[in-house]
């Protein structure tokens, strides 16, 4: 079955499945941006240098195992911990001061964090990239429809949806939640019934975090671990948040999927300006809907 | 105070006539100055040009040095970056008083080093730098590439894929100038040799890009009988890890320039996808003789490492100036120059000649395919088919239309 000339039907099925796996490295990390913008009203930039971080960290873990898979899956575990404790040192050392600054100043501060970060995993591994390797179980690829398709991604496929089916839960089931929520839209009124906001805050921020480390925990298989991630990555999300609503957790999750989307699609279409299709879907919902898609808390 | 301070200016002074005796009575030396990238990604590959040159200026001393002088370098890291590179450049020649300029693997940033070489009246040796212009467009007397460009590769790629059964073709690669030279080398070649091919279309990518599954399953959707991939330096090891993702080359097989070097393949080990072709200037394995066989047991011998092309380079480099020096018979930057042109030196990879007319070394380009040998933890080329110097060379015509401009 054909749609025009060497686009058939099984080949724009595999291209959704690949952009939809992009997609949720991107909802990942972007979830975790939105949950602190939302609660914390940080907009923060060195969410990339975290990422960053969990993605060196994880090749750390996975190559004292001497490449064996085990150490991938340790280092799945474990990588993303170690971002959220840097996170808690951020928090607690340094961001609870400055709640009350306003947001420019928030803006420059992360920037600052985000210099300090690179230079640090510079210092601690070089400027060398890393390259690790796919754990054996999903190495090599499936045939789907005739098209070859990255075992690694139809992990990433399924994990998409159970990350997404978690933060739901989070954020409408737990007291965490509901509380963070309601701190979102009206932190003093919060405070006023008694609740302890500063450790809402503080859990919210390290939840936060713990995602960018899991988000570059789970790309480092994938390509070269390398500085400069921080950035390239640190744009992407903030479009997504801003496209799919600041704040909004199922904003970041659309944002994500159009941008996986029309990342894959374009490449499909027209390969040789395959790089623009992901802005131009921005700009074009950015034009009709300034706000983002979805509803935005600020 | 008055004292000490008085005290303090007759010591400066007493150790600055000190210095000024003791450097007049040193025995002079040749120096080379080497300009390169030693931190960041590109460092993989430099470090081999530097260490090879070291080894081989080591032996040249022992052996009585070049014409009773001992040879000594100067390093100096660029940082990829063409002003910084450039100030070292200068730098060197003003304030170390080189005779030599060498590196670097940045294109730009070594045409301009070699327009101020032309300046300086300074040899400059351009190794790992890939630009055609370096000797075409933008040659001159003082400037030399020791290595092959992107025209060169173009031939010799243009050349093993002619004799393969593929007719249509896909072309991909990295959207800066590395990338469309190489691509555009191999297409115009590759028409030439076998006019009947037919080009699908092209893929082009920004550098550094992260992922590249969409792009190959694209690719592959469009059925080509093969893919010319145009990536340098870094991305060359994601889009062999992609291609091994998502089993690229068991269905459209692709070539790649340097995919068997090993600098390429250790980074995947065991990971890396069989089957890919590739072509490279060296390998520590091929040819199988006595001069390869020794260079790489001396260089593993120093640095615990298997040499990779750039150790190739540095080495060729060091013979050539100890050689050129020699036949010349005078620390004399002309004399030297004109030595130079059409020497021959004994390699690893056998006898190379500079050529006389465009100061384009002459190398001969291996093609082989990838696979895993017994024992190895990094994947190996099979199927070699040496391309000699004198097929991938661009014709006197061309490099003198090229300089006409």
């Amino acid at each position: 079955m054909e749609l025009f000339t060497g686009l058939s039907f099984s080949v724009l099925c595999i291209q959704i499945l690949v952009g939809l796996s992009k997609a949720t490295i991107l909802f990942i990390v972007a979830s975790g941006l939105t949950l602190i913008l939302g609660v914390l009203r940080i907009p923060n930039l060195a969410h990339g240098s975290l990422y960053m971080i969990g993605a060196f960290t994880t090749y750390s873990i996975a190559t004292a195992f001497s490449q064996s898979s085990l150490g991938f899956w340790v280092a799945l575990l474990l990588a993303p911990l170690a971002v959220a404790l840097i996170g808690l040192i951020m928090e607690q050392g340094l961001f609870r001061f400055l709640y009350k600054r306003d947001h420019l100043m928030m803006l420059l501060f992360t920037f600052s964090f985000s210099l300090v970060f690179a230079d640090l995993v510079k210092m601690i591994w070089g400027s060398d990239y890393r390259s690790l390797a796919v754990p054996e179980i999903f190495q090599g690829s499936y045939l789907l429809l005739g098209m070859p398709f990255p075992r690694y991604n139809l992990f990433l496929l399924l994990l998409g949806p159970l990350f997404a089916a978690g933060l739901w839960y989070l954020t409408n089931r737990t007291l965490l939640g509901k509380i963070s929520r309601a701190a979102a839209v009206d932190r003093e009124m919060v405070g006023a019934v008694g609740v302890n906001v500063n450790l809402v805050y503080a859990a919210v921020f390290v939840i936060g975090c713990y995602l960018a480390g899991i988000g570059g925990a789970l790309v480092a298989p994938t390509q070269n671990i390398t500085q400069g991630m921080d950035h390239s990555i640190i744009i992407e999300i903030f479009l997504i948040v801003i496209i799919g609503g600041l704040g909004n957790v199922w904003g970041a999750l659309l944002g994500a999927v159009i941008f996986g989307l029309t990342d894959a699609i374009g490449i499909l279409v027209a390969p040789q300006f395959g790089i623009v299709f992901p802005y131009l879907a921005v700009i074009t919902v950015l034009i009709f809907r300034p706000k983002g898609l979805l509803k935005s808390i600020w | 105070m008055k004292k000490s301070l008085k005290f303090f200016c007759l010591a400066a002074l007493v150790g600055c006539s000190l210095l000024t005796v003791s450097s007049a009575f040193a025995a002079k030396t040749i120096k080379v100055g080497i300009v390169d990238t030693y931190s960041g990604p590109a460092s993989t590959y430099t470090n081999d040009v530097r260490d090879a040159f070291a080894l081989a200026a080591e032996k040249i001393n022992a052996a009585g040095g070049i014409l009773g002088r001992q040879l000594e370098f100067f390093t100096r890291d660029s940082k990829f970056k063409v002003g910084l590179g450039l100030s070292a450049a200068k730098e060197l020649v003003m304030r170390e008083n080189v005779d030599i300029l060498m590196g670097t693997i940045n294109s730009s940033l070594a045409l301009a080093i070699s327009d101020f070489a032309k300046q300086e009246k300074i040899p400059f040796l351009a190794t790992f730098a890939k630009s055609a212009k370096i000797t075409g467009e933008n040659g001159h007397r003082y400037v030399f590439s020791m290595n092959e460009n992107t025209a060169m590769i173009g031939k010799a790629a243009a050349e093993g894929l002619a004799k393969r059964p593929y007719t249509s073709y896909w072309i991909a690669g990295d959207d800066y100038e590395y990338g469309h030279a190489v691509a555009d080398g191999v297409w115009e070649n590759l028409k030439k040799l076998k006019p009947g091919v037919k080009l699908l279309g092209q893929s082009w990518w920004k550098v550094g890009e992260p992922d590249f599954t969409p792009y190959i399953t694209a690719i592959l959707a469009q059925k080509p009988d093969a893919v010319i991939v145009a990536t340098g330096g870094r991305d060359c090891v994601p889009f062999l890890k992609a291609a091994q993702a998502t089993g690229f080359n068991k269905q459209v097989p692709f070539y790649m320039h340097t995919a068997t070097e090993i600098s390429t393949l250790k980074p995947l080990g065991l990971n890396a996808p069989e089957g890919v072709i590739g072509t490279a200037n060296y390998h520590s394995y091929y040819p199988d003789t006595a001069e390869n066989r020794a260079f790489v047991a001396e260089f593993e011998k120093a640095y615990g490492r298997t040499p990779a092309v750039g150790a190739l380079y540095g080495y060729i480099t060091a013979q050539f100036i100890s050689r050129a020096y020699t036949k010349a018979g005078a620390i004399d930057t002309e004399k030297f120059i004109n030595a130079l042109e059409g020497l021959s030196v004994d390699s690893p990879v056998g006898k190379v000649t500079m050529r006389a007319e465009d100061h384009q070394v002459m190398l001969p380009m291996f093609m082989g395919v990838t696979t895993k040998a017994a024992g190895q933890s990094v994947l190996i080329a099979k199927d070699i088919v040496t391309i000699p110097a004198e097929e991938t060379m661009p014709s006197l015509d061309e490099i003198r239309k090229a300089r006409q401009h």
